[in-house]
Protein backbone atom coordinates (compact mmCIF):
# COMPACT_ATOMS: atom_id res chain seq x y z
CA UNK A 1 0.00 0.00 0.00
CA UNK A 2 1.28 3.65 -1.01
CA UNK A 3 2.77 5.80 2.02
CA UNK A 4 -0.38 8.66 2.00
CA UNK A 5 0.87 12.02 0.80
CA UNK A 6 1.27 14.89 3.02
CA UNK A 7 -2.36 16.08 1.54
CA UNK A 8 -3.71 13.40 2.94
CA UNK A 9 -1.97 13.55 6.03
CA UNK A 10 -3.38 17.33 6.40
CA UNK A 11 -6.72 16.75 5.92
CA UNK A 12 -6.96 13.90 8.52
CA UNK A 13 -5.09 15.81 11.10
CA UNK A 14 -7.02 19.01 10.35
CA UNK A 15 -10.80 16.28 11.78
CA UNK A 16 -8.82 15.71 14.66
CA UNK A 17 -6.61 12.73 13.70
CA UNK A 18 -3.51 12.73 15.91
CA UNK A 19 -1.89 9.69 14.52
CA UNK A 20 -1.89 11.41 11.17
CA UNK A 21 -0.26 14.42 12.39
CA UNK A 22 2.07 12.33 14.38
CA UNK A 23 2.77 10.49 11.05
CA UNK A 24 3.62 14.10 9.51
CA UNK A 25 6.13 14.82 12.43
CA UNK A 26 7.83 11.91 12.53
CA UNK A 27 8.62 13.17 8.41
CA UNK A 28 10.08 16.25 9.25
CA UNK A 29 11.63 16.51 12.38
CA UNK A 30 14.97 16.66 11.07
CA UNK A 31 15.07 18.97 9.35
CA UNK A 32 12.66 21.10 11.24
CA UNK A 33 14.92 20.23 14.35
CA UNK A 34 18.44 21.30 11.88
CA UNK A 35 16.53 24.82 11.70
CA UNK A 36 16.26 24.92 14.79
CA UNK A 37 19.91 23.67 15.73
CA UNK A 38 21.68 25.56 13.04
CA UNK A 39 20.07 28.88 14.58
CA UNK A 40 20.26 28.69 18.24
CA UNK A 41 23.50 25.94 18.05
CA UNK A 42 22.20 24.60 20.99
CA UNK A 43 21.04 21.08 21.15
CA UNK A 44 17.97 21.51 23.97
CA UNK A 45 17.12 24.16 22.90
CA UNK A 46 16.61 23.32 19.53
CA UNK A 47 14.89 20.47 20.51
CA UNK A 48 12.41 22.53 22.46
CA UNK A 49 11.92 24.82 19.62
CA UNK A 50 11.39 22.16 17.25
CA UNK A 51 8.41 20.93 19.30
CA UNK A 52 7.39 23.73 19.45
CA UNK A 53 7.29 24.66 15.94
CA UNK A 54 4.71 21.15 15.32
CA UNK A 55 2.24 22.52 18.11
CA UNK A 56 2.33 26.12 16.29
CA UNK A 57 1.95 24.25 13.23
CA UNK A 58 -0.92 22.28 14.35
CA UNK A 59 -2.76 25.01 15.58
CA UNK A 60 -2.51 27.14 12.34
CA UNK A 61 -3.43 23.81 10.19
CA UNK A 62 -6.53 25.05 9.01
CA UNK A 63 -4.98 28.28 7.45
CA UNK A 64 -2.74 25.91 5.57
CA UNK A 65 -2.60 26.28 2.01
CA UNK A 66 -3.27 22.60 0.44
CA UNK A 67 -1.38 23.60 -2.41
CA UNK A 68 1.75 24.48 -1.29
CA UNK A 69 4.21 22.59 0.15
CA UNK A 70 4.57 21.58 4.20
CA UNK A 71 7.82 20.73 4.73
CA UNK A 72 9.05 25.07 3.75
CA UNK A 73 5.89 26.12 5.25
CA UNK A 74 7.20 24.39 8.83
CA UNK A 75 10.94 25.10 8.03
CA UNK A 76 9.39 28.88 7.91
CA UNK A 77 7.68 28.86 11.29
CA UNK A 78 10.87 27.39 12.79
CA UNK A 79 13.03 30.07 11.61
CA UNK A 80 10.54 32.52 13.39
CA UNK A 81 9.88 30.89 16.27
CA UNK A 82 13.77 30.80 16.49
CA UNK A 83 14.61 34.28 15.69
CA UNK A 84 11.90 35.32 18.01
CA UNK A 85 13.44 32.98 20.97
CA UNK A 86 17.12 34.63 19.65
CA UNK A 87 15.52 38.00 20.17
CA UNK A 88 14.18 37.34 23.73
CA UNK A 89 17.22 35.42 25.24
CA UNK A 90 20.12 36.69 27.18
CA UNK A 91 22.70 37.18 24.76
CA UNK A 92 25.85 34.87 27.10
CA UNK A 93 23.49 31.94 26.03
CA UNK A 94 25.18 28.52 26.36
CA UNK A 95 26.12 27.05 22.82
CA UNK A 96 26.75 23.34 22.46
CA UNK A 97 29.65 21.56 21.45
CA UNK A 98 29.10 20.22 17.86
CA UNK A 99 27.15 17.05 17.41
CA UNK A 100 28.12 16.42 13.50
CA UNK A 101 29.44 12.95 13.25
CA UNK A 102 28.85 10.25 10.49
CA UNK A 103 28.80 6.75 11.51
CA UNK A 104 29.51 5.91 7.62
CA UNK A 105 33.15 7.87 7.63
CA UNK A 106 36.46 6.49 9.07
CA UNK A 107 37.03 8.14 12.60
CA UNK A 108 39.62 10.21 11.26
CA UNK A 109 37.35 11.52 8.38
CA UNK A 110 34.93 11.84 10.96
CA UNK A 111 37.43 14.19 13.27
CA UNK A 112 37.84 16.21 10.07
CA UNK A 113 33.80 16.58 9.60
CA UNK A 114 33.03 17.60 12.88
CA UNK A 115 35.69 20.08 13.16
CA UNK A 116 34.68 21.90 10.07
CA UNK A 117 31.12 21.46 10.83
CA UNK A 118 31.65 22.97 14.37
CA UNK A 119 33.43 25.78 12.45
CA UNK A 120 30.84 26.42 10.62
CA UNK A 121 28.50 26.68 12.98
CA UNK A 122 30.25 28.73 15.68
CA UNK A 123 30.73 31.25 12.98
CA UNK A 124 27.01 31.39 12.70
CA UNK A 125 26.23 31.26 15.89
CA UNK A 126 28.15 34.57 16.34
CA UNK A 127 26.40 36.70 13.89
CA UNK A 128 23.09 38.99 15.22
CA UNK A 129 19.65 36.86 15.22
CA UNK A 130 18.63 38.60 12.51
CA UNK A 131 21.97 37.80 10.15
CA UNK A 132 21.55 34.08 11.23
CA UNK A 133 18.00 34.13 9.95
CA UNK A 134 18.75 35.71 6.46
CA UNK A 135 21.43 32.88 6.03
CA UNK A 136 19.32 30.11 7.07
CA UNK A 137 16.24 31.33 4.99
CA UNK A 138 18.77 32.16 1.79
CA UNK A 139 21.19 28.94 1.84
CA UNK A 140 18.93 26.39 3.92
CA UNK A 141 15.34 27.15 3.19
CA UNK A 142 16.28 28.71 -0.50
CA UNK A 143 14.08 31.67 -0.45
CA UNK A 144 14.26 34.51 -2.47
CA UNK A 145 15.34 37.80 -1.75
CA UNK A 146 11.53 39.00 -1.88
CA UNK A 147 10.42 36.06 0.17
CA UNK A 148 12.50 36.79 2.64
CA UNK A 149 11.60 40.18 2.85
CA UNK A 150 7.85 39.08 2.88
CA UNK A 151 8.66 36.32 5.29
CA UNK A 152 10.60 38.92 8.21
CA UNK A 153 8.15 41.93 7.07
CA UNK A 154 11.07 43.97 6.43
CA UNK A 155 12.18 45.76 3.34
CA UNK A 156 14.29 44.50 0.30
CA UNK A 157 16.83 46.39 0.84
CA UNK A 158 17.44 45.10 4.22
CA UNK A 159 17.37 41.96 3.29
CA UNK A 160 20.33 42.22 0.88
CA UNK A 161 22.27 44.28 3.42
CA UNK A 162 21.49 41.67 6.54
CA UNK A 163 22.42 38.93 3.64
CA UNK A 164 25.64 40.11 2.52
CA UNK A 165 26.96 41.85 5.82
CA UNK A 166 26.40 38.17 7.52
CA UNK A 167 28.24 36.70 4.23
CA UNK A 168 31.05 38.81 5.14
CA UNK A 169 31.58 38.24 8.97
CA UNK A 170 31.35 34.55 7.92
CA UNK A 171 33.88 34.79 5.52
CA UNK A 172 35.91 36.87 8.10
CA UNK A 173 35.77 34.16 10.46
CA UNK A 174 36.20 31.08 8.19
CA UNK A 175 39.28 32.24 6.44
CA UNK A 176 40.68 33.57 9.45
CA UNK A 177 43.79 32.02 10.38
CA UNK A 178 43.51 29.95 13.45
CA UNK B 1 36.16 49.48 -12.67
CA UNK B 2 35.73 46.72 -10.57
CA UNK B 3 32.55 44.44 -9.54
CA UNK B 4 30.48 45.78 -5.82
CA UNK B 5 30.31 43.06 -3.52
CA UNK B 6 26.45 43.22 -3.56
CA UNK B 7 26.94 42.81 -7.30
CA UNK B 8 28.91 39.68 -6.86
CA UNK B 9 26.14 38.58 -3.93
CA UNK B 10 23.34 38.88 -5.99
CA UNK B 11 24.87 37.64 -9.48
CA UNK B 12 25.90 34.28 -6.75
CA UNK B 13 22.39 34.10 -5.40
CA UNK B 14 21.24 34.12 -9.08
CA UNK B 15 19.16 37.34 -8.43
CA UNK B 16 20.66 40.02 -10.61
CA UNK B 17 19.73 42.05 -13.39
CA UNK B 18 22.64 42.27 -14.96
CA UNK B 19 23.78 38.68 -15.20
CA UNK B 20 25.45 38.53 -18.40
CA UNK B 21 27.29 41.79 -18.33
CA UNK B 22 28.67 40.36 -14.96
CA UNK B 23 29.56 36.70 -16.46
CA UNK B 24 31.42 38.77 -19.11
CA UNK B 25 33.24 40.69 -16.62
CA UNK B 26 34.68 38.04 -14.54
CA UNK B 27 35.86 36.18 -17.43
CA UNK B 28 38.33 39.37 -17.84
CA UNK B 29 39.02 40.70 -14.79
CA UNK B 30 41.00 38.36 -12.15
CA UNK B 31 40.96 40.52 -9.40
CA UNK B 32 36.85 40.30 -9.16
CA UNK B 33 37.09 36.48 -10.09
CA UNK B 34 38.90 35.91 -7.30
CA UNK B 35 36.61 37.64 -5.09
CA UNK B 36 33.77 36.23 -6.50
CA UNK B 37 35.87 32.44 -6.17
CA UNK B 38 36.48 33.35 -2.17
CA UNK B 39 32.56 33.98 -2.20
CA UNK B 40 31.35 30.68 -3.86
CA UNK B 41 34.03 28.55 -0.95
CA UNK B 42 31.65 30.50 1.09
CA UNK B 43 28.50 29.32 -0.07
CA UNK B 44 29.94 25.69 -0.19
CA UNK B 45 30.99 25.77 3.05
CA UNK B 46 27.71 26.81 4.29
CA UNK B 47 26.15 23.80 2.03
CA UNK B 48 28.19 20.97 3.49
CA UNK B 49 27.06 21.80 6.81
CA UNK B 50 25.15 17.72 7.19
CA UNK B 51 22.51 17.67 8.99
CA UNK B 52 22.33 16.55 12.87
CA UNK B 53 20.73 13.50 14.38
CA UNK B 54 17.41 14.03 16.54
CA UNK B 55 17.82 11.58 19.67
CA UNK B 56 14.15 11.99 20.42
CA UNK B 57 11.02 11.54 18.96
CA UNK B 58 8.63 14.34 18.61
CA UNK B 59 5.84 12.72 17.35
CA UNK B 60 5.35 11.06 20.58
CA UNK B 61 3.86 13.62 21.57
CA UNK B 62 1.23 14.33 19.14
CA UNK B 63 0.26 10.35 19.63
CA UNK B 64 -3.00 9.48 21.58
CA UNK B 65 -2.53 8.80 24.97
CA UNK B 66 -2.38 4.90 25.37
CA UNK B 67 -4.22 4.89 27.99
CA UNK B 68 -7.58 6.42 26.24
CA UNK B 69 -10.42 3.99 25.12
CA UNK B 70 -8.58 2.14 21.97
CA UNK B 71 -9.79 2.74 18.82
CA UNK B 72 -11.87 -0.40 17.63
CA UNK B 73 -10.34 -1.53 13.65
CA UNK B 74 -12.24 -0.11 10.70
CA UNK B 75 -13.35 -3.60 9.85
CA UNK B 76 -14.79 -4.15 13.14
CA UNK B 77 -16.56 -1.07 13.44
CA UNK B 78 -18.22 -1.56 9.98
CA UNK B 79 -19.36 -5.12 10.82
CA UNK B 80 -20.49 -3.93 13.90
CA UNK B 81 -22.81 -1.17 12.27
CA UNK B 82 -23.91 -3.62 9.42
CA UNK B 83 -24.92 -5.94 11.98
CA UNK B 84 -27.10 -3.53 13.70
CA UNK B 85 -28.83 -2.34 10.74
CA UNK B 86 -29.60 -6.04 9.61
CA UNK B 87 -30.81 -6.44 13.45
CA UNK B 88 -33.15 -3.45 13.46
CA UNK B 89 -34.45 -4.48 10.17
CA UNK B 90 -35.05 -7.85 11.02
CA UNK B 91 -36.85 -6.64 14.47
CA UNK B 92 -38.86 -4.68 11.92
CA UNK B 93 -40.20 -7.70 9.97
CA UNK B 94 -40.84 -9.60 12.86
CA UNK B 95 -42.90 -7.38 14.66
CA UNK B 96 -46.61 -8.50 13.15
CA UNK B 97 -45.26 -12.40 13.34
CA UNK B 98 -44.54 -12.05 17.27
CA UNK B 99 -47.29 -10.11 17.81
CA UNK B 100 -49.83 -13.44 16.19
CA UNK B 101 -47.56 -15.74 18.02
CA UNK B 102 -48.26 -13.96 21.19
CA UNK B 103 -52.10 -13.34 21.13
CA UNK B 104 -52.54 -13.42 24.88
CA UNK B 105 -50.10 -10.62 25.61
CA UNK B 106 -51.57 -7.72 26.87
CA UNK B 107 -51.37 -5.02 24.35
CA UNK B 108 -48.74 -2.12 24.08
CA UNK B 109 -50.94 0.33 25.82
CA UNK B 110 -51.93 -1.54 28.64
CA UNK B 111 -48.39 -1.62 29.21
CA UNK B 112 -48.03 1.94 29.19
CA UNK B 113 -50.85 2.46 32.11
CA UNK B 114 -49.15 -0.02 34.20
CA UNK B 115 -45.97 1.47 33.46
CA UNK B 116 -47.77 5.07 34.67
CA UNK B 117 -49.20 3.55 37.18
CA UNK B 118 -46.22 2.75 39.05
CA UNK B 119 -44.94 5.90 38.28
CA UNK B 120 -47.24 7.62 40.20
CA UNK B 121 -46.88 5.36 42.84
CA UNK B 122 -43.48 6.23 43.32
CA UNK B 123 -43.95 9.34 43.19
CA UNK B 124 -47.07 9.70 45.76
CA UNK B 125 -44.43 7.41 47.84
CA UNK B 126 -41.28 10.10 47.45
CA UNK B 127 -43.89 12.83 48.52
CA UNK B 128 -45.46 11.62 51.27
CA UNK B 129 -42.21 10.05 52.93
CA UNK B 130 -41.06 12.37 56.28
CA UNK B 131 -37.79 13.13 57.02
CA UNK B 132 -36.92 12.50 61.13
CA UNK B 133 -36.93 15.62 62.57
CA UNK B 134 -33.58 16.05 63.58
CA UNK B 135 -31.50 19.44 65.26
CA UNK B 136 -29.38 20.76 62.46
CA UNK B 137 -25.80 21.20 63.37
CA UNK B 138 -24.60 24.91 64.66
CA UNK B 139 -21.58 26.50 62.61
CA UNK B 140 -19.13 28.66 64.40
CA UNK B 141 -19.85 30.53 61.43
CA UNK B 142 -22.48 32.36 59.41
CA UNK B 143 -23.82 30.62 56.08
CA UNK B 144 -22.78 33.78 53.79
CA UNK B 145 -19.61 33.04 55.81
CA UNK B 146 -19.55 29.79 54.32
CA UNK B 147 -20.90 30.45 50.94
CA UNK B 148 -18.13 32.82 50.55
CA UNK B 149 -15.10 31.09 51.54
CA UNK B 150 -16.64 28.21 48.96
CA UNK B 151 -17.01 30.99 46.25
CA UNK B 152 -13.67 31.79 46.53
CA UNK B 153 -12.44 28.26 47.16
CA UNK B 154 -14.10 27.31 43.30
CA UNK B 155 -12.84 30.54 41.43
CA UNK B 156 -9.27 29.65 42.84
CA UNK B 157 -9.86 26.03 41.84
CA UNK B 158 -10.54 27.21 38.05
CA UNK B 159 -7.93 29.11 38.02
CA UNK B 160 -5.94 25.78 39.38
CA UNK B 161 -7.36 23.86 36.90
CA UNK B 162 -6.90 26.75 34.13
CA UNK B 163 -3.05 26.84 34.36
CA UNK B 164 -2.50 23.12 34.89
CA UNK B 165 -4.00 22.97 31.43
CA UNK B 166 -1.92 25.64 30.37
CA UNK B 167 1.36 23.69 31.26
CA UNK B 168 -0.36 20.19 30.07
CA UNK B 169 -0.65 21.96 26.54
CA UNK B 170 2.90 23.68 26.75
Amino acid sequence: MNAPTDRDLILRARRGENTAYSELVTRYQTSVFNVCYRILHNYFDAEDLAQETFIRALDRLHTFDLEREFSPWVRRIAANLCLNHLEAQKPSAALDEDRDEDKTQSPAEQVEVKERSEQIRAALASLPPHYRIVIELRHYQELSYAEIAAELNIPLSDVKSHLFRARQLLAEKLHAPD
Amino acid sequence: MHLTDDQLNEYLDDESSEHDAIKTHLDSCAECAARFSALQTLFAKLDSLPDTALSTNLAARFLPDRKQIPQLPRWLTLTISLQAVGALIALALAAPFVSMLLPQAPSLTAWLFEIQTLWIAGLDAISNYQLPIAQLPTYPVEISTLFIALAIVSVFWIFGNGFLLRNQRK
